[in-house]
């Protein structure tokens, strides 16, 4: 692709003159101071060059001048008597008339030679303005799929996160009704005894709690997607946490047995506390919300290499092999359930932070097993004293 | 109504629990379950009076529940439906259900509709699709064979279709119909859409009974209609 190219280059007839008579001009100069030597052949060859540049440059009109000027120049200086417009020779007459007509005819022929070449180049500009064109058409076709796909995208997320709106709008709906069910009832003329009325204070606490828990992390997860969840690392006794997360989600746990086992000589974790407590209480709420009534949910911690190894299992369905991975994953619901999918990306998150790592699994009785990981604080460190 | 036997389901543990403690402290008996079919087999084994059902059930869906439980029961059926949620409600209440509350809602309206459900199941003949001559709602007369309609005893006039609207709520006073059913009734099986002939002829009709003692025509959005006498006011 030529930049800038003419469209057309028509001939120029005044640069063909110039030319033509500069080369005429030129050419007779030369000719002259070896007139004596030559014969009169070789300026009349040499003087129809010129007239067939100007055809080139300046087509016909331009050749046909020059080649007269040229004719005037060959007679003139060149055939005796010199520097008069006489011809003696009837030879040189002759000589005359052919050198006029040789150069009107080759003018005229190179002036229709270029004028077909100029044709023929445009033809080929108009050619090249079609692929030019072609070529713009496919890629703004391209660029139109690019767009078409982009828009496909948004649409996708804008479908992930009105799901993600539907789902958190539910979930806090969910205790909302509990919690609206019971106190307006409350308000009402019926008198409950003393067990109903402590039975639905403390629905009302739980669901309160569980709105809490909620928000809690739902705004962990916003700092997750902000790429603001550092955690604040300390010395962590492992087996005190996992009694004051379970102890303080009993009342989610209800009547599920929890069975804590932990291993005797299990070293300070380097954890920043209250994130993993949200792993914790994270997955006993899932083991709670999966697993039958009176079930056992079981929390096990071992040392593990330079790690801790946690696990909570309990003996609901279990999570499908396809479904592993997946869990994890913010907002994913498997089918049937209703939490929000939060909690296990929280879990995911925090571990992950701490160069931890959590997977699922299911034990041999089919419920879920959670696995996490998280590192042992290092011996020599300042926090060994044991300040925390 | 003590001693009523009434079908909780639910899968949210917490809902049921509520509700458990509300009914009981009325005198009811409360039974529970957690799932569309649990609350297929309890209402076949417990024969509850009355049903309240989440619409939002993990294994059946509560249209479905209700489709099978009306092949063999009249059992009145309350709805526990989430907002937003119209087309499963209104296919639901078309499947036979008989009235909803949306969750968040109110334990008192809630019983103030589970009341009203009962009573007018209760009176004989109330589901039968005409038998009666003459419905009563409070001061309310539709006489169907003389096509009159009188208020406290004072004449009203109504033209065929907004007779056959008012005739049609009258029938089943209290309990939400939808604008399907109202418009199958009374306009006939093809005009099962046409909402826009509701709104007109509900709008007539209220203009009609307005000043006199008459239940009223309420409506219920995206939904449909019911007519509501004083007596069973729903908000307390």
């Amino acid at each position: 692709m030529r930049p800038m190219a003419p469209r057309v280059r028509l001939p120029s007839r005044s640069a063909g003159i110039a030319v033509g008579a500069l080369l005429t001009l030129g050419f007779t100069a030369v000719l002259l101071g070896v007139r004596d030597e030559v014969t009169s052949a070789t300026p009349a060859l040499a003087l129809v060059v010129p007239g067939v540049v100007a055809g080139l440059l300046g087509g016909r009109i331009a050749a046909t001048a020059i080649a007269l000027a040229a004719a005037g120049s060959f007679s003139f200086f060149f055939l005796p008597p010199f520097g008069e417009w006489k011809i003696l020779d009837p030879d040189d007459v002759i000589a005359a008339v052919v050198f006029v007509v040789v150069a009107l005819a080759v003018g005229e022929l190179t002036a229709r030679e270029s004028e077909r070449r100029r044709a023929a180049e445009v033809r080929a500009d108009e050619l090249e303005d079609l692929t030019q064109s072609l070529e713009q058409a496919r890629e703004d076709k391209d660029r139109m799929a690019g767009e078409l796909d982009r828009l496909t995208v948004m649409e996708e997320v804008d479908q992930q996160r009105s799901a993600l709106l539907r789902s958190v709008s539910h979930d806090l709906r969910t205790p909302l009704a509990t919690i609206r069910a019971v106190s307006s009832d409350l308000r009402s003329d019926v008198v409950y005894d003393d067990d109903t009325r402590r039975e639905l204070n403390g629905l009302v606490a739980d669901e309160a709690e569980r709105l809490d828990r909620l928000v809690a992390n739902l705004l962990s997860m916003s700092r997750v997607e902000a790429g603001a969840f550092a955690p604040d690392r300390q010395a962590v006794d492992l087996p005190e946490l996992l009694a004051t997360s379970i102890e303080r989600v009993r009342r989610v746990l209800r009547d599920r047995r929890v069975e804590l086992r932990v291993a005797d000589d299990l070293p300070l974790v380097d954890a920043d506390y209250t994130q993993l407590d949200q792993v914790v209480t994270n997955l006993l709420e899932n083991a709670a919300r999966h697993s039958p009534p009176r079930s056992t949910v079981r929390v096990e911690a071992r040392p593990e290499g330079s790690f801790v190894q946690v696990a909570v299992e309990d003996s609901g369905t279990g999570v499908l092999p396809t479904e592993r991975t997946r869990v994890f994953e913010a907002f994913h619901r498997s089918d049937g359930s209703r939490s929000s999918g939060i909690g296990l990306a929280i879990c995911k998150a925090v571990v992950e932070a701490h160069g931890g790592t959590i997977k699922v699994g299911n034990t041999p009785g089919g419920g879920a097993r959670f696995v996490f990981t998280v590192p042992i604080r290092a011996r020599d460190d300042r926090d060994e004293s044991g300040h925390r | 109504m003590d001693g009523t036997k009434v079908l909780v389901v639910d899968d949210e543990e917490a809902i049921v629990r509520a509700l458990r403690a509300a009914l009981e402290a009325r005198g009811h008996h409360v039974i529970a379950a957690r799932t569309g079919h649990e609350a297929l087999e309890r209402t076949a084994s417990a024969a509850p009076d009355a049903i309240i059902l989440d619409l939002g059930l993990p294994d059946l869906d509560g249209i479905e529940v209700c489709r099978r439980i009306r092949l063999w029961s009249d059992v009145p059926i309350l709805l526990l439906t989430a907002e937003g949620a119209d087309d499963v409600k209104v296919a639901a209440l078309d499947a036979g259900a008989d009235d909803y509350v949306t969750k968040p809602f109110s334990t008192p309206e809630l019983l103030a509709r589970l009341r009203v459900a009962l009573r007018h199941r209760q009176r004989p003949g109330a589901l039968s699709t005409g038998d009666e001559a003459v419905l009563e709602v409070g001061e309310l007369v539709v006489d169907l064979p003389h096509h009159e309609v009188r208020v406290a005893g004072e004449r009203i006039d109504l033209t065929p279709k907004e007779f056959g609207f008012l005739a049609v709520l009258a029938r089943h006073p209290g309990r939400v119909l939808t604008h399907r059913l109202i418009l199958q009734t009374v306009w006939g099986e093809a005009y099962g859409t046409e909402t826009q002939y509701l709104r007109v002829y509900a709008s007539q009709l209220r203009k009609k009974l307005a000043g006199h003692p008459a239940p009223a025509l309420v409506t219920e959005p995206g939904v449909g209609y019911r007519l509501v006498d004083e007596r069973d006011q729903l908000e307390p």
